[in-house]
C-alpha cells in the first residue's frame, strides 16, 4: 500500500511541477506539430502518399520526443539534488521509479493527445479506436525502459548522448509491431483478421509486461548506487 | 550502550584518489559532531557515508546499531540529512515541497506543517521555493530533514546561507539527537557541538583518538 501512496506522490508531484512550471508540454507539443509539417515538405506528402506514410512518421515523431520527455525525467532531478533527498526517504527506489516513468508516460500522452489529431490535420491521417489503442500499449513498455535508461544516463556526463544509444535499439520492437498494427488499421482493414500469434496488441503487451519486470527489478541497483 | 555511530576503517576512493580515511570514530547518542576542514579534506565524502548516500570503498559502518550497507532501508526512515544542494522543487510551494518528503516517509500534512512551523516559514507556506531566497531555501532543507524527527542528524554546511537568526535555528532543531555537522565556522561549531573532528586530506588530524572536545 505504500509502495502505490509513493508511486502516486511522485507522480503527482512531477506532473504538478510541470503543470506549473510549463517546461516541457509546450516544447513537445511544438515539437511534434513542427516535426509534422518538416515531413509534410520532406516527404512532398499529398492526399494519396500521405496516409501510406502515416505510420512511419508517427512511431518517428513518437519515439524521438519519448527521448525529450524521458530524458528531462531524471536529468533534471539528478542536478538539482532532489533525487538524491527521495532516495534517502524510506520510500524505496522502485516506489520512486515507477512514479517517475507514470509521469513520463502521461507526459508522452499528452504530446500524443496533440500529435494524432495533427496528423489527421496536416497528413489526412484515419485515426480510429485503434491506433489510439496501439499507441497507448506502447507507450506503457517504452515508458518503462526509456525511463530506467534515463536514470541511468543521468548519473553519467554524457546523458542526451547516452538515452538514445541506450533506448532507441530496445524501443524496435514497438516501431515494428506497433508500425504494423497502425498501418493495418490506418489501412482501413481490422486487427482480428490476423492470426492470433501476430495480433499486434499482444506482441506489444507481452513486450510491456516483460519490459515493466525488467525497469523494476534493475531500478534499485539503477538508483542507488 | 550503544554508539550512534561507530566507524571503523571507514574509507572511501574515487579511482585512484583515496578521498577519505582509513577513519575511526564512534560517537555516543545525543552527542554533536562538528567536522572541520579545508575545501577537499573529506568533509562532504564523511557526511555522505553517515547520510548512507554513498557505500564505503573499505571498512565498516554502523549507524543507530544497524548495518550502514546491509539495513539501508531500517536506517533511512531513522536519519535526517541536508547536503549541499538544497533539493527542492522550485515550481511547488513550501507546504507541497515538504508534504511530498512527508508522503515519502509515511507521514501526513500535519507534519509537514509543523516542520515548516519548526524553520520559521510558516509565514510563506503558500510561496513557491522559486520566489524564496537561498537562505529560506536552505532553512526549508532543514526543515525536510527533520520532518521525520530522525535520531540522527547529518547537516553539510547548514549555516552556508543562514543569517543570524538562522544559525540559531540550528540549536534548536539538534534538540536532543545526534548530530553530525561539517561546518567552516569554528566559532559555531563551538556554539551548537559537543565535540568536534578535523579532517586533512581525508585523515582525522589532532590527536591519536580522531576526536576531540572542543573546549578542551
Amino acid at each position: 500500500m505504500q509502495f502505490l501512496r509513493v508511486v502516486f506522490a511522485v507522480a503527482q508531484k512531477d506532473l504538478r511541477s510541470e503543470l506549473r512550471a510549463r517546461e516541457l508540454l509546450p516544447a513537445l507539443a511544438q515539437f511534434v506539430v513542427l516535426a509534422l509539417v518538416i515531413a509534410n515538405f520532406a516527404f512532398d506528402l499529398d492526399l494519396v502518399s500521405g496516409p501510406r506514410l502515416s505510420p512511419g512518421i508517427l512511431w518517428l515523431v513518437l519515439v524521438f520526443a519519448g527521448l525529450v520527455a524521458f530524458g528531462r525525467a531524471f536529468a533534471a532531478e539528478k542536478e538539482s539534488g532532489s533525487l538524491e533527498a527521495m532516495l534517502l526517504t524510506p520510500a524505496g527506489p522502485a516506489a520512486i521509479f515507477a512514479g517517475k516513468a507514470l509521469a513520463s508516460a502521461a507526459l508522452l500522452v499528452a504530446c500524443e493527445a496533440v500529435l494524432l489529431p495533427a496528423m489527421a490535420v496536416f497528413l489526412g491521417s484515419p485515426i480510429s479506436a485503434t491506433v489510439v489503442v496501439t499507441v497507448l500499449v506502447a507507450t506503457a513498455g517504452m515508458a518503462s525502459l526509456g525511463s530506467l535508461f534515463a536514470a541511468l544516463a543521468a548519473q553519467t556526463r554524457a546523458r542526451d548522448l547516452l538515452l538514445p544509444v541506450l533506448a532507441l535499439p530496445i524501443w524496435v520492437p514497438f516501431v515494428v509491431v506497433g508500425g504494423k498494427a497502425v498501418q493495418v488499421a490506418m489501412s482501413g482493414q481490422s486487427l482480428a483478421a490476423l492470426p492470433l500469434s501476430s495480433q499486434p496488441l499482444i506482441v506489444m503487451a507481452d513486450f510491456d509486461i516483460l519490459f515493466l519486470v525488467v525497469a523494476s527489478l534493475a531500478a534499485r541497483f539503477v538508483l542507488d548506487d | 550502550m550503544t554508539p550512534a555511530i561507530r566507524a571503523e576503517g571507514l574509507m572511501q576512493r574515487f579511482g585512484a584518489l583515496v578521498a577519505l580515511g582509513p577513519l575511526d570514530l564512534e560517537l555516543a547518542p545525543g552527542e554533536r559532531l562538528a567536522v572541520l576542514g579545508s575545501n577537499g579534506a573529506g568533509k562532504t565524502t564523511l557526511l555522505r557515508l553517515l547520510a548512507t548516500a554513498a557505500r564505503p570503498a573499505a571498512g565498516r559502518l554502523d549507524l543507530l546499531g544497524l548495518d550502514s550497507g546491509r539495513q539501508r532501508d531500517r536506517l533511512r526512515a531513522r536519519l535526517g540529512y541536508a547536503g549541499h544542494q538544497v533539493g527542492l522543487y522550485p515550481a511547488l510551494t513550501a507546504l507541497e515541497n515538504l508534504e511530498f518528503f512527508a508522503r515519502l516517509h509515511g507521514l501526513g500534512r500535519v507534519d509537514a506543517a509543523s516542520a515548516l512551523e519548526l524553520v520559521g516559514l510558516a509565514s510563506l507556506a503558500g510561496r513557491s521555493v522559486g520566489q524564496l531566497s537561498r537562505g529560506q531555501q536552505q532553512r526549508l532543507s532543514l526543515g525536510r530533514a527533520v520532518l521525520h524527527r530522525p535520531e540522527l542528524l547529518v547537516l553539510d554546511e547548514p549555516d552556508a546561507s543562514l543569517d543570524g537568526e538562522g544559525r540559531n535555528l540550528l540549536g534548536r532543531l539538534f534538540g536532543g539527537r545526534t548530530v553530525v555537522m561539517a561546518t567552516h565556522d569554528s566559532t559555531l561549531a563551538r556554539q551548537v557541538c559537543t565535540r568536534a573532528l578535523l579532517l586533512r586530506a581525508g585523515r582525522a588530524a589532532g590527536d591519536p583518538w580522531s576526536l576531540r572536545v572542543v573546549d578542551a
